[in-house]
Protein backbone atom coordinates (compact mmCIF):
# COMPACT_ATOMS: atom_id res chain seq x y z
CA UNK A 1 0.00 0.00 0.00
CA UNK A 2 1.54 3.58 -0.75
CA UNK A 3 1.83 5.98 2.02
CA UNK A 4 -0.74 8.00 0.50
CA UNK A 5 -3.14 5.76 0.24
CA UNK A 6 -2.46 4.07 3.60
CA UNK A 7 -2.71 8.09 5.15
CA UNK A 8 -5.75 8.04 3.08
CA UNK A 9 -7.06 5.27 5.47
CA UNK A 10 -5.72 6.64 8.35
CA UNK A 11 -7.63 10.43 8.23
CA UNK A 12 -10.42 8.32 7.34
CA UNK A 13 -10.27 6.26 10.46
CA UNK A 14 -9.09 9.06 12.70
CA UNK A 15 -12.09 11.24 11.36
CA UNK A 16 -14.45 8.05 12.50
CA UNK A 17 -13.56 8.47 15.98
CA UNK A 18 -10.82 5.55 15.83
CA UNK A 19 -8.47 6.51 18.81
CA UNK A 20 -5.94 3.58 17.70
CA UNK A 21 -5.76 5.60 14.17
CA UNK A 22 -5.64 8.97 16.54
CA UNK A 23 -2.30 6.92 18.01
CA UNK A 24 -0.91 5.39 15.05
CA UNK A 25 -1.33 8.79 13.43
CA UNK A 26 0.79 10.52 16.47
CA UNK A 27 3.47 7.87 15.86
CA UNK A 28 3.79 8.22 12.38
CA UNK A 29 4.69 11.86 12.04
CA UNK A 30 5.99 12.75 16.01
CA UNK A 31 9.34 11.76 15.44
CA UNK A 32 9.54 14.25 11.63
CA UNK A 33 7.43 16.78 13.85
CA UNK A 34 10.26 16.61 16.60
CA UNK A 35 12.96 16.84 14.66
CA UNK A 36 12.06 19.40 12.26
CA UNK A 37 10.77 22.05 15.17
CA UNK A 38 14.30 21.31 16.47
CA UNK A 39 16.04 22.30 13.11
CA UNK A 40 13.91 25.47 13.04
CA UNK A 41 15.08 26.57 16.80
CA UNK A 42 12.33 25.37 18.87
CA UNK A 43 14.73 24.96 22.21
CA UNK A 44 14.48 21.59 23.98
CA UNK A 45 12.63 22.81 26.48
CA UNK A 46 9.78 24.23 24.54
CA UNK A 47 9.71 21.43 21.78
CA UNK A 48 7.29 18.98 24.16
CA UNK A 49 5.16 21.76 24.14
CA UNK A 50 5.48 22.77 20.42
CA UNK A 51 4.87 19.24 19.38
CA UNK A 52 1.26 19.18 21.53
CA UNK A 53 0.13 22.49 19.99
CA UNK A 54 1.12 21.28 17.03
CA UNK A 55 -0.99 17.68 17.32
CA UNK A 56 -3.83 19.32 19.01
CA UNK A 57 -4.24 21.59 15.81
CA UNK A 58 -3.88 18.35 13.55
CA UNK A 59 -5.96 16.63 15.35
CA UNK A 60 -8.60 19.43 15.30
CA UNK A 61 -8.62 20.52 11.95
CA UNK A 62 -8.33 17.40 9.94
CA UNK A 63 -11.86 17.47 9.60
CA UNK A 64 -10.34 20.09 6.71
CA UNK A 65 -7.66 17.96 5.22
CA UNK A 66 -9.13 17.81 2.06
CA UNK A 67 -6.45 15.43 0.82
CA UNK A 68 -4.93 17.68 -2.20
CA UNK A 69 -1.72 17.76 -0.58
CA UNK A 70 -0.13 14.67 0.98
CA UNK A 71 -0.78 13.92 4.71
CA UNK A 72 2.83 14.59 5.85
CA UNK A 73 2.81 18.26 4.08
CA UNK A 74 -0.10 19.17 5.60
CA UNK A 75 1.40 18.06 9.02
CA UNK A 76 4.88 20.52 8.01
CA UNK A 77 2.84 23.58 7.25
CA UNK A 78 1.17 23.34 10.53
CA UNK A 79 4.42 22.35 12.48
CA UNK A 80 6.26 25.39 10.51
CA UNK A 81 3.61 27.96 11.06
CA UNK A 82 3.87 27.02 14.99
CA UNK A 83 7.87 26.97 15.12
CA UNK A 84 8.22 30.23 13.74
CA UNK A 85 5.13 31.83 15.49
CA UNK A 86 7.17 30.42 18.43
CA UNK A 87 10.55 31.89 17.66
CA UNK A 88 8.60 35.33 17.31
CA UNK A 89 7.11 34.63 20.75
CA UNK A 90 10.66 33.94 22.04
CA UNK A 91 12.74 37.00 20.17
CA UNK A 92 9.82 39.03 21.90
CA UNK A 93 10.68 37.61 25.48
CA UNK A 94 14.60 38.01 25.14
CA UNK A 95 13.97 41.37 23.64
CA UNK A 96 12.16 42.18 26.61
CA UNK A 97 14.82 40.83 28.98
CA UNK A 98 17.29 42.94 27.27
CA UNK A 99 14.98 46.39 27.86
CA UNK A 100 14.44 45.30 31.62
CA UNK A 101 18.04 44.65 31.47
CA UNK A 102 17.36 41.28 33.12
CA UNK A 103 19.82 37.83 32.99
CA UNK A 104 19.18 36.09 29.78
CA UNK A 105 17.50 32.68 30.37
CA UNK A 106 19.99 30.05 30.41
CA UNK A 107 19.25 27.15 27.87
CA UNK A 108 18.26 23.58 29.11
CA UNK A 109 20.59 21.25 26.87
CA UNK A 110 19.02 18.15 25.56
CA UNK A 111 21.67 14.88 26.70
CA UNK A 112 20.27 13.87 23.41
CA UNK A 113 21.83 16.49 21.54
CA UNK A 114 25.29 16.96 22.96
CA UNK A 115 26.55 16.67 19.42
CA UNK A 116 28.61 19.53 18.97
CA UNK A 117 27.76 18.98 15.24
CA UNK A 118 24.14 19.86 16.18
CA UNK A 119 25.23 22.29 18.31
CA UNK A 120 27.17 24.04 15.74
CA UNK A 121 24.27 23.50 12.69
CA UNK A 122 21.62 24.98 14.84
CA UNK A 123 24.07 28.17 15.39
CA UNK A 124 24.68 28.34 11.76
CA UNK A 125 20.56 27.58 11.11
CA UNK A 126 20.17 30.33 13.54
CA UNK A 127 21.58 33.32 11.37
CA UNK A 128 19.18 32.25 8.48
CA UNK A 129 16.06 34.29 8.01
CA UNK A 130 13.12 32.20 8.67
CA UNK A 131 11.76 31.85 5.84
CA UNK A 132 15.32 30.30 3.78
CA UNK A 133 15.96 28.07 7.13
CA UNK A 134 12.34 26.67 6.46
CA UNK A 135 13.42 25.71 3.40
CA UNK A 136 17.32 24.58 3.68
CA UNK A 137 15.71 22.13 6.58
CA UNK A 138 12.87 21.00 4.90
CA UNK A 139 15.13 20.57 1.73
CA UNK A 140 18.25 19.34 3.24
CA UNK A 141 17.11 17.51 6.59
CA UNK A 142 13.31 16.15 6.16
CA UNK A 143 14.09 14.91 2.24
CA UNK A 144 11.21 16.67 0.85
CA UNK A 145 11.15 17.74 -2.97
CA UNK A 146 10.74 21.25 -4.04
CA UNK A 147 7.58 20.74 -5.06
CA UNK A 148 6.27 19.45 -1.58
CA UNK A 149 8.40 22.64 -0.27
CA UNK A 150 6.14 25.06 -1.81
CA UNK A 151 2.90 23.30 -0.63
CA UNK A 152 4.80 23.63 2.69
CA UNK A 153 5.63 27.22 2.59
CA UNK A 154 2.86 28.70 -0.37
CA UNK A 155 5.47 29.69 -2.74
CA UNK A 156 6.15 28.77 -6.16
CA UNK A 157 8.96 26.11 -6.60
CA UNK A 158 11.47 28.69 -8.59
CA UNK A 159 11.27 30.67 -5.20
CA UNK A 160 11.42 27.47 -3.52
CA UNK A 161 14.71 26.80 -5.38
CA UNK A 162 15.69 30.38 -5.33
CA UNK A 163 15.65 30.47 -1.37
CA UNK A 164 17.28 27.24 -1.39
CA UNK A 165 20.22 28.61 -3.30
CA UNK A 166 20.71 31.22 -0.88
CA UNK A 167 20.56 29.53 2.32
CA UNK A 168 23.16 27.31 1.29
CA UNK A 169 25.85 29.86 0.21
CA UNK A 170 24.85 31.86 3.49
CA UNK A 171 25.21 29.17 5.42
CA UNK A 172 28.47 28.46 3.41
CA UNK A 173 29.68 31.97 4.70
CA UNK A 174 28.84 31.69 7.86
CA UNK A 175 30.26 28.01 8.40
CA UNK A 176 33.57 29.60 7.07
CA UNK A 177 33.20 32.48 9.80
CA UNK A 178 33.18 29.50 12.08
CA UNK A 179 35.91 27.80 11.09
CA UNK A 180 39.09 28.67 12.53
CA UNK B 1 22.98 14.48 -5.57
CA UNK B 2 23.48 15.08 -1.58
CA UNK B 3 25.04 18.92 -1.14
CA UNK B 4 28.17 18.96 0.22
CA UNK B 5 28.67 15.24 0.02
CA UNK B 6 32.33 15.44 -0.89
CA UNK B 7 33.12 18.49 1.40
CA UNK B 8 35.62 20.62 -0.25
CA UNK B 9 36.77 22.84 2.99
CA UNK B 10 36.53 22.29 6.86
CA UNK B 11 33.66 24.68 7.05
CA UNK B 12 31.55 22.47 4.37
CA UNK B 13 32.63 19.43 6.36
CA UNK B 14 31.18 20.98 9.20
CA UNK B 15 28.02 21.74 7.74
CA UNK B 16 27.38 18.14 6.46
CA UNK B 17 28.21 16.64 9.54
CA UNK B 18 25.85 18.90 11.29
CA UNK B 19 22.93 17.23 8.74
CA UNK B 20 23.81 14.19 9.08
CA UNK B 21 23.62 14.61 12.79
CA UNK B 22 20.31 16.39 12.77
CA UNK B 23 18.61 14.07 10.60
CA UNK B 24 19.02 11.41 13.38
CA UNK B 25 17.04 13.73 16.22
CA UNK B 26 14.04 12.24 15.86
CA UNK B 27 13.17 12.69 20.10
CA UNK B 28 12.84 9.43 22.60
CA UNK B 29 10.21 7.15 23.39
CA UNK B 30 9.59 8.88 26.75
CA UNK B 31 8.82 12.22 25.09
CA UNK B 32 6.60 11.25 22.89
CA UNK B 33 4.54 8.99 24.80
CA UNK B 34 4.94 11.92 27.43
CA UNK B 35 3.35 14.35 24.40
CA UNK B 36 0.89 11.94 23.27
CA UNK B 37 -0.95 11.67 26.86
CA UNK B 38 -0.96 15.41 27.65
CA UNK B 39 -2.63 15.15 23.66
CA UNK B 40 -5.50 12.36 24.67
CA UNK B 41 -6.42 14.50 27.60
CA UNK B 42 -6.22 18.24 26.15
CA UNK B 43 -8.11 16.97 23.21
CA UNK B 44 -10.54 14.36 24.76
CA UNK B 45 -9.72 11.85 22.15
CA UNK B 46 -12.63 9.42 22.75
CA UNK B 47 -15.36 8.58 19.87
CA UNK B 48 -18.63 10.91 19.73
CA UNK B 49 -21.52 9.55 21.06
CA UNK B 50 -23.39 8.89 18.55
CA UNK B 51 -20.31 6.23 17.07
CA UNK B 52 -20.40 5.01 20.55
CA UNK B 53 -24.44 4.40 20.03
CA UNK B 54 -24.17 3.11 16.45
CA UNK B 55 -21.49 0.53 17.17
CA UNK B 56 -23.99 -0.95 20.38
CA UNK B 57 -26.77 -0.93 17.82
CA UNK B 58 -24.59 -3.01 15.34
CA UNK B 59 -22.98 -5.55 17.79
CA UNK B 60 -26.56 -6.10 19.04
CA UNK B 61 -27.67 -6.17 15.94
CA UNK B 62 -24.80 -8.97 14.90
CA UNK B 63 -25.81 -10.90 17.49
CA UNK B 64 -29.10 -11.10 17.37
CA UNK B 65 -27.99 -12.52 13.68
CA UNK B 66 -25.42 -14.88 14.79
CA UNK B 67 -28.19 -16.28 16.94
CA UNK B 68 -30.54 -16.59 13.98
CA UNK B 69 -28.55 -18.44 12.23
CA UNK B 70 -27.32 -20.66 15.33
CA UNK B 71 -30.62 -21.97 15.44
CA UNK B 72 -31.62 -21.97 11.40
CA UNK B 73 -28.31 -23.84 10.81
CA UNK B 74 -30.36 -27.21 11.36
CA UNK B 75 -32.85 -26.02 8.79
CA UNK B 76 -30.23 -24.45 6.25
CA UNK B 77 -27.54 -27.13 6.55
CA UNK B 78 -28.87 -28.92 3.34
CA UNK B 79 -29.07 -25.90 1.41
CA UNK B 80 -25.35 -24.56 2.32
CA UNK B 81 -23.47 -26.39 0.13
CA UNK B 82 -24.84 -24.28 -3.18
CA UNK B 83 -24.29 -21.19 -1.14
CA UNK B 84 -20.93 -21.80 0.19
CA UNK B 85 -19.53 -23.29 -3.14
CA UNK B 86 -19.91 -19.36 -4.25
CA UNK B 87 -17.97 -18.09 -1.48
CA UNK B 88 -15.07 -20.67 -0.84
CA UNK B 89 -13.12 -21.55 -3.65
CA UNK B 90 -11.15 -25.19 -2.43
CA UNK B 91 -13.48 -27.59 -2.21
CA UNK B 92 -16.74 -28.85 -3.72
CA UNK B 93 -17.55 -30.32 -0.15
CA UNK B 94 -19.29 -28.65 2.65
CA UNK B 95 -16.97 -25.74 3.64
CA UNK B 96 -15.25 -25.64 7.08
CA UNK B 97 -16.10 -21.35 6.74
CA UNK B 98 -18.88 -19.78 5.16
CA UNK B 99 -17.84 -16.04 4.40
CA UNK B 100 -21.29 -14.39 3.78
CA UNK B 101 -23.24 -11.64 5.18
CA UNK B 102 -24.10 -11.92 8.98
CA UNK B 103 -27.88 -12.75 7.84
CA UNK B 104 -26.62 -16.11 5.77
CA UNK B 105 -23.88 -16.76 7.99
CA UNK B 106 -23.66 -20.42 7.84
CA UNK B 107 -21.47 -23.08 10.36
CA UNK B 108 -18.05 -24.47 9.28
CA UNK B 109 -17.58 -28.21 8.76
CA UNK B 110 -15.12 -29.89 11.48
CA UNK B 111 -11.70 -29.63 9.19
CA UNK B 112 -9.54 -26.72 9.81
CA UNK B 113 -9.07 -25.26 6.45
CA UNK B 114 -6.67 -22.25 5.54
CA UNK B 115 -9.03 -19.24 4.01
CA UNK B 116 -7.73 -16.71 1.71
CA UNK B 117 -10.05 -13.89 1.17
CA UNK B 118 -9.10 -11.04 -1.34
CA UNK B 119 -9.61 -7.08 -0.55
CA UNK B 120 -12.77 -6.72 -1.40
CA UNK B 121 -14.35 -9.72 0.82
CA UNK B 122 -12.60 -7.93 3.90
CA UNK B 123 -15.26 -6.38 3.98
CA UNK B 124 -17.98 -4.74 6.70
CA UNK B 125 -20.73 -7.83 6.83
CA UNK B 126 -18.37 -10.55 5.75
CA UNK B 127 -18.32 -13.05 8.75
CA UNK B 128 -15.97 -16.16 8.87
CA UNK B 129 -18.12 -18.62 11.35
CA UNK B 130 -16.88 -21.71 13.00
CA UNK B 131 -19.76 -24.53 14.53
CA UNK B 132 -19.08 -26.86 17.09
CA UNK B 133 -15.90 -29.14 16.69
CA UNK B 134 -14.84 -26.47 13.81
CA UNK B 135 -11.80 -24.56 13.69
CA UNK B 136 -10.35 -22.56 10.54
CA UNK B 137 -7.40 -20.43 9.67
CA UNK B 138 -8.02 -16.90 8.35
CA UNK B 139 -6.03 -14.80 6.46
CA UNK B 140 -6.78 -11.24 7.26
CA UNK B 141 -4.15 -9.46 4.53
CA UNK B 142 -0.54 -8.16 5.26
CA UNK B 143 0.75 -11.62 5.97
CA UNK B 144 -1.47 -11.53 9.72
CA UNK B 145 -3.51 -14.92 10.07
CA UNK B 146 -6.08 -15.67 12.89
CA UNK B 147 -7.07 -19.16 13.72
CA UNK B 148 -10.59 -19.54 14.69
CA UNK B 149 -11.62 -21.75 17.38
CA UNK B 150 -14.91 -23.63 17.64
CA UNK B 151 -18.26 -21.87 17.85
CA UNK B 152 -16.73 -18.31 17.03
CA UNK B 153 -16.76 -15.30 14.44
CA UNK B 154 -14.93 -12.94 12.90
CA UNK B 155 -16.01 -9.79 10.87
CA UNK B 156 -14.86 -6.51 9.58
CA UNK B 157 -15.77 -3.10 11.23
CA UNK B 158 -16.93 -0.32 9.07
CA UNK B 159 -13.17 0.69 9.40
CA UNK B 160 -12.15 -2.94 7.43
CA UNK B 161 -10.85 -3.93 10.81
CA UNK B 162 -11.30 -7.56 11.34
CA UNK B 163 -13.51 -7.47 14.80
CA UNK B 164 -13.72 -10.97 17.00
CA UNK B 165 -17.50 -10.89 17.42
CA UNK B 166 -17.77 -14.21 18.84
CA UNK B 167 -15.86 -17.16 20.58
CA UNK B 168 -11.59 -17.15 20.48
CA UNK B 169 -9.12 -16.21 18.23
CA UNK B 170 -5.77 -16.72 17.83
CA UNK B 171 -4.02 -13.89 15.98
CA UNK B 172 -0.42 -14.24 14.36
CA UNK B 173 0.74 -10.51 12.74
CA UNK B 174 4.02 -10.00 11.07
CA UNK B 175 6.46 -7.20 12.71
CA UNK B 176 4.60 -3.87 11.19
CA UNK B 177 6.66 -1.02 9.87
CA UNK B 178 7.92 1.79 12.16
CA UNK B 179 4.45 3.65 12.54
CA UNK B 180 2.61 1.15 11.64
CA UNK B 181 -0.01 -0.72 13.79
CA UNK B 182 -2.39 -3.77 12.53
CA UNK B 183 -5.71 -3.33 14.97
CA UNK B 184 -8.47 -5.74 15.69
CA UNK B 185 -11.29 -5.15 17.48
CA UNK B 186 -13.36 -6.94 20.13
CA UNK B 187 -16.94 -5.00 21.30
CA UNK B 188 -15.57 -1.91 22.44
CA UNK B 189 -11.89 -2.59 22.86
CA UNK B 190 -9.40 -1.87 19.89
CA UNK B 191 -6.62 -3.98 20.47
CA UNK B 192 -3.48 -2.51 18.31
CA UNK B 193 0.10 -4.33 18.16
CA UNK B 194 3.28 -3.86 16.06
CA UNK B 195 3.95 -7.56 15.32
CA UNK B 196 2.92 -10.20 18.03
CA UNK B 197 1.08 -13.17 18.26
CA UNK B 198 -2.33 -13.12 21.15
CA UNK B 199 -5.45 -14.70 21.81
CA UNK B 200 -8.45 -12.49 21.84
CA UNK B 201 -11.80 -14.02 23.12
CA UNK B 202 -15.17 -12.40 23.51
CA UNK B 203 -17.51 -14.31 25.99
CA UNK B 204 -21.18 -13.64 26.63
CA UNK B 205 -20.10 -10.43 29.15
CA UNK B 206 -15.92 -9.94 28.94
CA UNK B 207 -12.94 -9.54 26.50
CA UNK B 208 -10.18 -11.47 26.98
CA UNK B 209 -6.80 -10.99 25.76
CA UNK B 210 -3.26 -13.16 26.00
CA UNK B 211 -0.29 -12.35 24.57
CA UNK B 212 2.27 -15.10 23.23
CA UNK B 213 4.90 -12.56 22.21
CA UNK B 214 5.61 -9.21 21.45
CA UNK B 215 3.82 -6.20 23.18
CA UNK B 216 0.02 -5.56 22.52
CA UNK B 217 -2.19 -2.49 23.60
CA UNK B 218 -5.95 -2.97 24.25
CA UNK B 219 -7.53 0.65 24.14
CA UNK B 220 -10.95 1.88 25.06
CA UNK B 221 -11.38 5.84 24.43
CA UNK B 222 -8.18 7.40 25.43
CA UNK B 223 -7.52 4.87 27.70
CA UNK B 224 -5.00 1.81 26.99
CA UNK B 225 -3.74 -1.20 28.69
CA UNK B 226 -0.16 -2.25 27.60
CA UNK B 227 0.46 -6.19 27.42
CA UNK B 228 3.70 -8.00 26.82
CA UNK B 229 4.17 -11.72 25.90
CA UNK B 230 3.14 -13.45 29.07
CA UNK B 231 0.00 -10.82 30.14
CA UNK B 232 -3.43 -11.91 30.31
CA UNK B 233 -5.64 -9.43 31.07
CA UNK B 234 -9.63 -8.98 30.84
CA UNK B 235 -12.37 -6.37 30.30
CA UNK B 236 -16.36 -6.39 30.83
CA UNK B 237 -17.41 -6.15 27.05
CA UNK B 238 -21.12 -4.22 27.88
CA UNK B 239 -20.81 -0.75 26.66
CA UNK B 240 -22.14 -0.01 29.64
CA UNK B 241 -20.22 -1.41 32.05
CA UNK B 242 -17.08 0.15 29.80
CA UNK B 243 -18.21 3.53 30.73
CA UNK B 244 -17.27 3.02 34.20
CA UNK B 245 -14.85 0.15 34.39
CA UNK B 246 -11.17 -0.06 33.46
CA UNK B 247 -9.29 -2.68 32.09
CA UNK B 248 -8.25 -4.85 34.95
CA UNK B 249 -5.57 -7.80 34.33
CA UNK B 250 -6.04 -10.82 34.98
CA UNK B 251 -2.78 -11.68 36.48
CA UNK B 252 -0.91 -9.79 38.82
CA UNK B 253 1.81 -9.70 35.99
CA UNK B 254 -0.47 -7.90 33.25
CA UNK B 255 -0.03 -3.79 34.03
CA UNK B 256 -2.42 -0.82 33.43
CA UNK B 257 -0.75 1.83 31.18
CA UNK B 258 -3.57 4.39 30.96
CA UNK B 259 -1.63 7.22 29.60
CA UNK B 260 -3.21 9.92 32.06
CA UNK B 261 -2.22 8.51 35.01
CA UNK B 262 1.12 6.84 33.87
CA UNK B 263 2.77 9.42 32.42
CA UNK B 264 1.46 13.01 33.44
CA UNK B 265 3.70 15.42 35.33
CA UNK B 266 3.99 14.43 38.60
CA UNK B 267 4.20 17.27 41.21
CA UNK B 268 7.73 16.13 42.81
CA UNK B 269 9.20 15.81 39.21
CA UNK B 270 8.20 19.39 38.69
CA UNK B 271 9.66 20.65 42.12
CA UNK B 272 12.91 18.47 40.95
CA UNK B 273 13.30 19.94 37.69
CA UNK B 274 13.05 23.60 38.79
CA UNK B 275 15.77 23.05 41.46
CA UNK B 276 17.82 21.41 38.89
CA UNK B 277 17.35 24.42 37.28
CA UNK B 278 18.11 26.80 39.90
CA UNK B 279 21.67 24.96 39.86
CA UNK B 280 20.69 23.33 43.63
CA UNK B 281 21.19 19.51 42.02
CA UNK B 282 21.27 18.03 46.15
CA UNK B 283 17.94 19.50 46.38
CA UNK B 284 16.93 17.89 43.25
CA UNK B 285 17.92 14.57 43.87
CA UNK B 286 16.34 14.68 47.73
CA UNK B 287 13.04 15.26 46.27
CA UNK B 288 13.77 12.38 44.11
CA UNK B 289 14.55 10.13 46.65
CA UNK B 290 11.85 10.97 48.85
CA UNK B 291 9.23 10.57 45.79
CA UNK B 292 11.08 7.13 44.55
CA UNK B 293 9.77 5.59 48.35
CA UNK B 294 6.62 5.41 47.18
CA UNK B 295 4.88 3.90 44.79
CA UNK B 296 2.71 4.31 41.18
CA UNK B 297 3.72 5.83 38.57
CA UNK B 298 5.56 9.44 40.28
CA UNK B 299 7.75 6.51 41.89
CA UNK B 300 8.49 5.06 38.66
CA UNK B 301 9.65 8.34 37.57
CA UNK B 302 11.43 9.64 40.47
CA UNK B 303 13.57 6.31 39.97
CA UNK B 304 14.55 6.97 36.92
CA UNK B 305 15.62 10.67 36.71
CA UNK B 306 17.49 9.93 40.01
CA UNK B 307 19.72 7.82 37.64
CA UNK B 308 19.90 10.59 34.59
CA UNK B 309 20.50 13.12 37.17
CA UNK B 310 23.28 11.63 38.39
CA UNK B 311 24.64 10.80 35.06
CA UNK B 312 24.24 13.60 33.46
CA UNK B 313 24.19 16.72 35.90
CA UNK B 314 26.98 15.31 38.55
CA UNK B 315 28.35 13.30 36.02
CA UNK B 316 28.72 10.40 38.14
CA UNK B 317 28.16 7.57 35.19
CA UNK B 318 28.52 4.16 37.40
CA UNK B 319 26.57 5.54 40.13
CA UNK B 320 24.02 6.33 37.36
CA UNK B 321 23.71 2.90 35.92
CA UNK B 322 23.72 1.48 39.71
CA UNK B 323 20.42 3.52 40.25
CA UNK B 324 19.14 2.50 36.99
CA UNK B 325 19.64 -0.98 37.90
CA UNK B 326 18.13 -0.73 41.07
CA UNK B 327 14.85 1.00 38.63
CA UNK B 328 14.87 -2.11 36.68
CA UNK B 329 14.87 -4.53 40.05
CA UNK B 330 12.19 -2.13 41.48
CA UNK B 331 9.86 -1.92 38.14
CA UNK B 332 10.71 -4.95 35.54
CA UNK B 333 8.06 -4.48 33.38
CA UNK B 334 7.72 -0.30 33.95
CA UNK B 335 6.73 1.88 31.52
CA UNK B 336 10.79 3.87 31.70
CA UNK B 337 12.02 0.23 31.61
CA UNK B 338 13.57 0.97 27.54
CA UNK B 339 14.77 4.06 28.39
CA UNK B 340 16.27 2.71 31.26
CA UNK B 341 17.90 -0.14 29.48
CA UNK B 342 18.97 2.26 26.82
CA UNK B 343 20.99 4.68 28.73
CA UNK B 344 22.39 1.91 30.43
CA UNK B 345 24.08 0.81 27.70
CA UNK B 346 25.24 4.15 26.59
CA UNK B 347 26.34 4.80 29.94
CA UNK B 348 28.58 1.81 29.89
CA UNK B 349 29.79 2.51 26.36
CA UNK B 350 30.64 5.75 27.29
CA UNK B 351 32.81 5.00 30.91
CA UNK B 352 34.58 2.30 28.36
CA UNK B 353 33.09 -0.99 29.90
CA UNK B 354 33.30 -2.73 26.57
CA UNK B 355 32.34 -6.39 27.99
CA UNK B 356 29.34 -4.80 30.00
CA UNK B 357 27.87 -2.38 27.42
CA UNK B 358 27.68 -5.32 24.82
CA UNK B 359 25.88 -7.69 26.96
CA UNK B 360 23.57 -4.85 27.72
CA UNK B 361 23.14 -3.95 24.33
CA UNK B 362 22.47 -7.60 23.18
CA UNK B 363 19.98 -7.93 26.10
CA UNK B 364 18.59 -4.60 24.76
CA UNK B 365 17.66 -6.29 21.08
CA UNK B 366 16.09 -9.49 22.63
CA UNK B 367 14.20 -7.73 25.08
CA UNK B 368 12.71 -5.07 22.86
CA UNK B 369 12.80 -5.97 19.40
CA UNK B 370 10.16 -3.72 18.40
CA UNK B 371 11.75 -0.33 19.66
CA UNK B 372 12.18 2.60 17.92
CA UNK B 373 15.49 2.97 19.10
CA UNK B 374 16.72 -1.17 17.68
CA UNK B 375 18.75 0.67 14.78
CA UNK B 376 20.89 2.78 17.19
CA UNK B 377 21.54 -0.05 19.34
CA UNK B 378 22.09 -2.41 16.76
CA UNK B 379 25.15 0.03 15.52
CA UNK B 380 26.27 0.77 18.81
CA UNK B 381 26.54 -3.19 19.60
CA UNK B 382 28.54 -4.00 16.33
CA UNK B 383 31.05 -0.82 17.48
CA UNK B 384 31.35 -2.85 21.14
CA UNK B 385 31.80 -5.86 19.00
CA UNK B 386 34.68 -4.59 16.81
CA UNK B 387 36.38 -2.89 19.91
CA UNK B 388 36.07 -6.47 21.73
CA UNK B 389 38.09 -7.76 18.40
CA UNK B 390 40.44 -5.37 18.18
CA UNK B 391 41.28 -5.44 21.97
CA UNK B 392 41.39 -9.21 21.96
CA UNK B 393 43.78 -9.15 19.18
CA UNK B 394 46.03 -7.18 21.21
Amino acid sequence: MSNAAADADLVRMCRDGDMAAWRALYDRYAPSVHRFTASLGVPVEEREDAAQDIFIAVFRSLRHFRGEAQLSTWIYRIAARHAIRMGRRRRTRELMRLVMLKESNHLLVDPSERSTQVATLDRMLAKLPAKKRTVLVLFEIEGLSAKEISDVVGCPENTVWSRLHHARAEMVRVARRMVP
Amino acid sequence: MTWLESPQSEAEKLIRDGLDQAAKRTGDEITHRRVWANIAEATELTPPRSYRLLAFASATLVVLLGAAGVFAYPHLRGKATSQLALVNHSTQAPSPVAIVPPAEAVPASPLPEQVVLDEAERAPGHVVRTGVGERARVALGGGAEAELDENSAITWDKQHRPAVEQGSARLSVPHQPPGWRFSVTAGPYVVTVVGTKFEVRVASRTVGVEVTEGVVEVWRGSHSTRLVAGDAWHGPLSPDDASTAQPAPKQSKAHSTAPRAKIQTDQHLLDAQAALQAGNVNKALDILNRAAQGNGPAAENAAYELGRITRYDLNHPRQAVALWEKYRTRFPSGLLRTETDLSIVETLSHVGEVHAALAEAEAFLARHPDSERRGEVQRLAERLRATEAASDAK
